[in-house]
């Protein structure tokens, strides 16, 4: 998530600190050390992080802007705790906070997704001293609860301001490090973003599940069979060197320093099995699928942007025994190899995806709705329409007549079958000299089962019993009269 | 999120009382005489739908949408009440589906007008709602097996639609007091019971329909909290399509639905099938589909849709597609679609388009400014679902190319035989349960890992790793030793291949062994050999305890294997001041290497590369050098090659691998104290050495080399 630093740069915050040694620190040079610190952390693990900075105090200014729109957010707010007075201060906006009306509502909570981080440049009794810990405590309830405050322990220093923005950094910025595998091929790599727990049914699986640092790939899947699927969020997997302390060497990005440059340098001409995967995933059209944690499933693909750069991307489906139905359930994926024949086609003209459902949907299987007329009406024409043309049209016919019988039983509109039986009558009256004999039979046929079966009563009436064409033979006979 | 919500269960109860039998008098006129047909004749008299005709095709219409967005976890009870309670259908999947509830419909048939109305009564049907929504569904139970000690977690709560005629506002209220005595005596009977469970919470929707044109005798009443458990509401509907349209509403609202209207689609008209108009369609789908709308509040693309003023619908522009091109979309949430009129022809047109295989991109209005794609309309085995494509922009742009990264400079990729390996290790779905020989159930995706770690026991990465991978004479051999187990036919097959590669030693033909990144001369020929036999064995070695024929397969490359490894050794240390005249290429080579090749000129590149493959038939790439023999390097300990047996015959070609990486890694760290001396200890080291691989080393220094 990228992240705003709010700093508060109010004259409370030039307060000097009394510490041991000779040089005389202000919370803002404590709260510029914390800070420091948590970049430089970003500069080195982790890199693809975007930050702005925004000052402020009774005013407010953007001193560096983000270069692109985001829709989640990670906001740190450095302070104090001294929340001014009068209005438009903290205090003064939460007491008024229920007479604002809706064009000039409080920034929180923000429209989008966040975290609200407070870093107070303060130690706890120090802000309970006050109502200024109640206050912040509000701003993290109305942010939804996402987010903590922070406070230092012990004395205002160096240190303690280091382990505080140390506790942050634990929290949101430690970088997630796994281990790809195709079997014995393993690479370490970096994802990034970093993958956020998610709560899956908060009744029935409250607690929130966590995807494995062992990425284990199970198979592979066209493009054309998976078929974009939805997904809960996509991250960059980032090949890394780790050296012996667990540190990562580089995960791509070009360097400054001349030792890490050349680190890179070397790193990029081992061979790196991601690099094999995304390039053979790129060239082959397919996806990898990869076990994220049990019953929890995600794919690897090869993701190029618009300048034609192009990166291993990882996408997470949503936790599940059946996230894509199509697919079926994930368990139940095994190798072609299993399968009496191969279902891909021996030229790879097949597939054995999408997996069909048991039912066909409402408009895949031709169902009856009369709510509006017109819809009536149709199934009438057609019946019509067909009548018309018998002797050539005979199954059409039937198979319409027979599917406005069915619907007209279910649902029990049994003065539908007998309009439509006296109109095929009227149809029959009105046949003209040159139609085919067989026209009138099939007609007055039809006509009659379906007022029997209009009654209601009889096994005419039969939802399962369909009415058969009229077993005639005009040209037997009059063959034989010839 | 939660599975177990009120809509889980919903029981339909529709009264089939005598007078349900009653006109609803709205007349349908179904005769409709089609222009120039003989004059003189009267269209028949229109018909009108009974009470009961209404509320049972309305009631189809709710179930149908809901089936179509949400075939499974959603499930329908439907009773009808008159003299009696008949439950049509049950709780179980099998029994969820239009077809079931229309065949038991037809066999209730429409209520009989002459049945005495005093035995008659809506409330048998509530009481067996009741009565249903206790019992545990096969959803429920496969949760509260699953759960064991937190089974109480699976909630039970359900939603009973009442469609009936009351008489009053009293009679409303009798009826929901009867539904809450039953559901309080109903609890206690299900506190006691395993199979049923207690109702914690119970929607009554009561809907009271008359025909059109009387008046009505109920009030409408909006939800209200009777009892902890039960809430209801009574909507008092004319019937025919007044009482349908509020079906669709409730619907939606019970299942959290939106509606999005396809604008723009063009179509063939019926009548000129040269000219084409433009028709709008409407779906319906879960509303999370709009996510994206409510977020930044942009509620200016909604409109009122036909159907009436207080219907809000998204409207999205069709894009006609270009290309049949699989693409791999950014897509956050699919959502199953049911459309509004369903058999209208503009509807029945675009689902078989969809249904067709084709896909469709959806684009939002905007008077100005670029053009946004915001979802896709696509089908996958007969459902057609609406894609929500990530329009706003994300924190991946820009990122890094892999080919800047950890192993980005490296050209020589086995991409297109990765690429073989891809598809042989294609997933397909496995309906039907296997067994192991043990009985226990056989995980098709198991097996599917299970195959992934057989398959790369042994599978260097880049081309110049290998001598075999590059040899079309191996293939039959390498196709098959990974499998589980061989067929005696497949021994056959691979023991040819050793005979063969024995021929081709014997006739000495060159070996595609790659000299890229090497430094030193390319071996001789019998060297070459050597180095092709030892990865064979190594290859075959990683897969000897796969089966009895497995290891036969070894037995014979063992005997096949011209020269004891010993012998060789001597052989190759007195020629070894011969090799400095070796090939010239190897400059070329190098400056190969040094170029940072593009993406795109690596994968021509290995194109290219698949095509000489096929010009040559035997060799496919022939370069005489080839990794420095392994005994002039410094052994390394190599702990992530297990499978190469340390104690026999010459060194592996992963651990001459290893090596070099070794040897390349040095280069970053200060060298040991140890090896900068090793003009000193050159003895001890290789002493080591000697114990550990049974191999001679007189030939170290070479470390300090480089």
């Amino acid at each position: 998530m990228p992240t705003v630093v709010v700093m508060d740069v109010s004259l409370s915050m030039t307060r000097p600190v009394s510490v041991e040694g000779s040089e005389e620190y202000q919370r803002k040079h404590l709260a510029a050390h914390g800070l420091t610190m948590l970049f430089e952390h970003m500069a080195t693990n982790y890199k693809l992080e975007f930050t702005a900075l925004v000052v402020f105090s009774s005013l407010w200014e953007l001193m560096v802007p983000f270069t692109r729109d985001y829709n989640t957010l990670q906001v740190v707010l450095v302070t104090d705790g001294c929340l001014g007075i009068g209005r438009g201060s903290l205090r003064h906006s939460l007491a008024t906070h229920n007479q604002r009306s809706e064009s000039n509502r409080f920034p929180l909570p923000f429209p989008f997704p966040s975290k609200l981080y407070i870093m107070c440049m303060a130690n706890l009794e120090e802000l309970q001293s006050t109502d200024s810990l109640e206050c912040l405590e509000r701003l993290i309830d109305l942010n939804n609860g996402e987010g903590q405050i922070f406070t230092i322990d012990g004395p205002l220093c160096l240190k303690n301001v280091q382990s505080m923005f140390g506790k942050l950094i634990d929290l949101a910025y430690t970088p997630f490090h796994a281990i790809l595998k195709c079997g014995h091929l393993t690479a370490d790599v970096q994802v990034f973003p970093r993958p956020e727990p998610f709560v899956v049914d908060e009744e029935i699986d409250p607690i929130p599940k966590v995807i494995n640092t062992d990425l284990e790939i199970v198979g592979f899947i066209d493009i054309a069979d998976i078929s974009s699927p939805p997904v809960l969020s996509r991250h960059l997997v980032l090949p890394i060197a780790l050296n012996k302390e667990g540190d990562e060497v580089g995960p791509g990005i070009t360097d400054d320093t001349e030792d890490e440059n050349s680190a890179n340098q070397i790193a990029g001409k081992i061979p790196n099995f991601c690099v094999l995967l995304h390039g053979s995933l790129k060239v082959e059209g397919m996806v990898a699928i990869v076990q994220l944690g049990p019953e929890w499933h995600g794919m690897l693909y090869s993701q190029a942007d618009s300048k034609k750069k192009s990166n291993l991307m990882m996408s997470l489906f949503e936790p599940g025994p059946e996230p894509l139905p199509w697919l079926g359930k994930m368990a139940q994926l095994g190798p072609i190899s299993d399968a009496k024949e191969n279902p891909y086609g021996d030229d790879d003209n097949k597939s054995p995806f999408p997996l069909q459902p048991k039912n066909k949907r409402s408009y895949a299987q031709n169902v009856t709705v009369w709510i509006k007329p017109s819809g009536l009406q149709t199934d009438v024409q057609k019946i019509l329409r067909n009548a018309r043309k018998l002797p050539e049209k005979t199954q059409t016919f039937y198979k319409e007549l027979n599917r406005l019988r069915k619907a007209a039983l279910a649902f029990g509109f049994l003065d539908l079958l007998k309009g439509v039986a006296d109109m095929l009558e009227r149809e029959c009256t009105l046949l003209p000299d040159t139609a085919h004999p067989d026209a009138a039979f099939q007609l007055t046929h039809a006509a009659q089962q379906l007022k029997l079966a209009s009654t209601g009563t009889s096994e005419y009436a039969a939802y399962d019993h369909n009415i058969t064409p009229l077993h005639t033979d005009f040209s037997g006979s009059s063959a034989e009269r010839l | 999120m939660k599975i177990f919500s009120e809509s889980h269960k919903t029981v339909f109860v529709v009264d089939h009382c005598p007078y349900m039998a009653e006109s609803c008098r709205q007349h349908v006129e179904f005769d409709m005489l089609v222009k120039n047909r003989t004059q003189g004749i009267i269209p028949l008299a229109p018909i009108s739908k009974s009470l009961w005709t209404c509320s049972v095709e309305s009631s189809m219409e709710y179930c149908r949408i809901m089936y179509d967005i949400f075939p499974f976890k959603k499930l329908v009870n439907f009773i009808v009440s008159d003299s009696g309670a008949h439950v049509l259908n049950s709780w179980t999947q099998e029994d969820q589906n239009l077809q079931e509830l229309m065949a038991a419909l037809a066999a209730v048939g429409p209520p009989n007008p002459r049945a005495d109305p005093e035995c008659c009564s809506i409330l048998h049907g509530l009481v067996a709602a009741v009565e249903t929504l206790c019992k545990i569904t096969e959803y429920q139970h496969e949760a509260r097996t699953l759960l064991m000690e937190n089974a109480e977690r699976v909630g039970n709560r359900g939603r009973i639609i009442c469609i009936t005629n009351a008489k009053s506002d009293s009679h409303v209220r009798m009826l929901e007091d009867c539904v809450q005595e039953t559901i309080h005596e109903h609890n206690k009977l299900a506190a006691n019971s395993d199979h049923l469970m207690q109702i914690q919470k119970c929607e009554l929707v009561l809907i009271h329909t008359y025909p059109v044109g009387e008046d009505s005798l109920v009030s409408d009443r909006p939800k209200k909290e009777l009892s902890p458990v039960l809430t209801s509401e009574v909507h008092s509907v004319r019937a025919g399509r007044h009482l349908a349209t509020k079906l669709n509403i409730l619907v939606q609202q019970h299942f959290d639905l939106a509606s999005t209207t396809i604008t723009n689609i063009p179509m063939k008209e019926e009548q000129h099938a040269n000219t084409s108009a433009n028709y709008d369609v409407e779906l319906l789908h879960h509303k999370d589909a709009h996510v994206d709308f409510l977020k930044s509040g942009d509620t200016h693309l909604g409109g009122s849709s036909r159907e009436g003023p207080f219907k809000e619908t998204i409207t999205l522009k069709w894009c006609t597609p270009r290309t049949n091109n699989v693409e791999l979309h950014y897509c956050t949430g699919a959502y199953r679609i049911s459309p509004v009129d369903v058999n209208s022809r503009p509807s029945s047109c675009l689902t078989n388009f969809l249904l067709n295989g084709r896909s469709v991109l959806l684009e939002q209005p905007r008077k100005s400014g670029s053009k946004v794609i915001s979802h896709m309309l696509s089908s996958h085995g007969g459902e057609i679902f609406l894609h929500v494509l990530s329009s706003s922009r994300s924190i991946l742009e820009d990122p890094p190319s892999i080919s800047e990264g950890c192993g980005g400079r490296v050209t020589d990729y086995r991409i297109t035989d990765f690429g073989e390996f891809m598809r042989e290790n294609r997933l397909t779905p496995f309906l039907d349960p296997r067994y192991k020989i043990d009985g226990s159930l056989e995980v098709p995706l198991e097996r599917a890992k299970d195959q992934l770690e057989k398959h790369t026991r042994y599978w260097p990465m880049i081309i110049s790793q290998t001598t075999i991978f590059n040899m079309q004479a191996v293939v039959p051999l390498a196709s098959v030793i990974v499998k589980e187990s061989l067929t005696e036919e497949d021994v056959l097959n691979c023991q040819k291949t050793i005979y063969n590669l024995v021929d081709m030693e014997r006739k000495n033909d060159p070996l595609p062994i790659s000299t890229v990144g090497t430094r030193g001369k390319g071996p001789k020929r019998d060297e070459q050999y050597r180095i092709m036999w030892n990865e064979l064995e190594t290859l075959v070695r990683a897969h000897i305890s796969n089966s009895e024929k497995h290891q036969r397969v070894l037995e014979c490359l063992m005997a096949c294997r011209s020269k004891p490894p010993e012998e060789e050794e001597r052989k190759k240390r007195g020629r070894k001041r011969e090799d400095k005249e070796d090939k010239s290429e190897k400059a070329v080579k190098d400056y190969e290497q040094e170029k940072p090749w593009q993406d795109s000129e690596r994968l021509k590149g290995i194109l290219e590369r698949g095509k000489e493959e096929l010009a040559e038939a035997e060799i496919i790439k022939d370069s005489p050098d080839s990794p420095e023999p392994p005994n002039k390097k410094p052994l390394v300990e190599m702990d992530e090659a297990p499978q190469v047996e340390k104690s026999k015959g010459p060194v592996s070609l992963l651990s001459l691998w290893s090596n070099r990486i070794n040897t390349a890694n040095s280069r970053k760290h200060q060298e040991f104290a140890g090896r900068l001396n090793s003009v000193n200890n050159r003895a001890e080291l290789y002493q080591h050495l000697k114990e550990e691989n049974g191999m001679e080393t007189t030939e170290n220094g070479k470390a300090s080399r480089q």
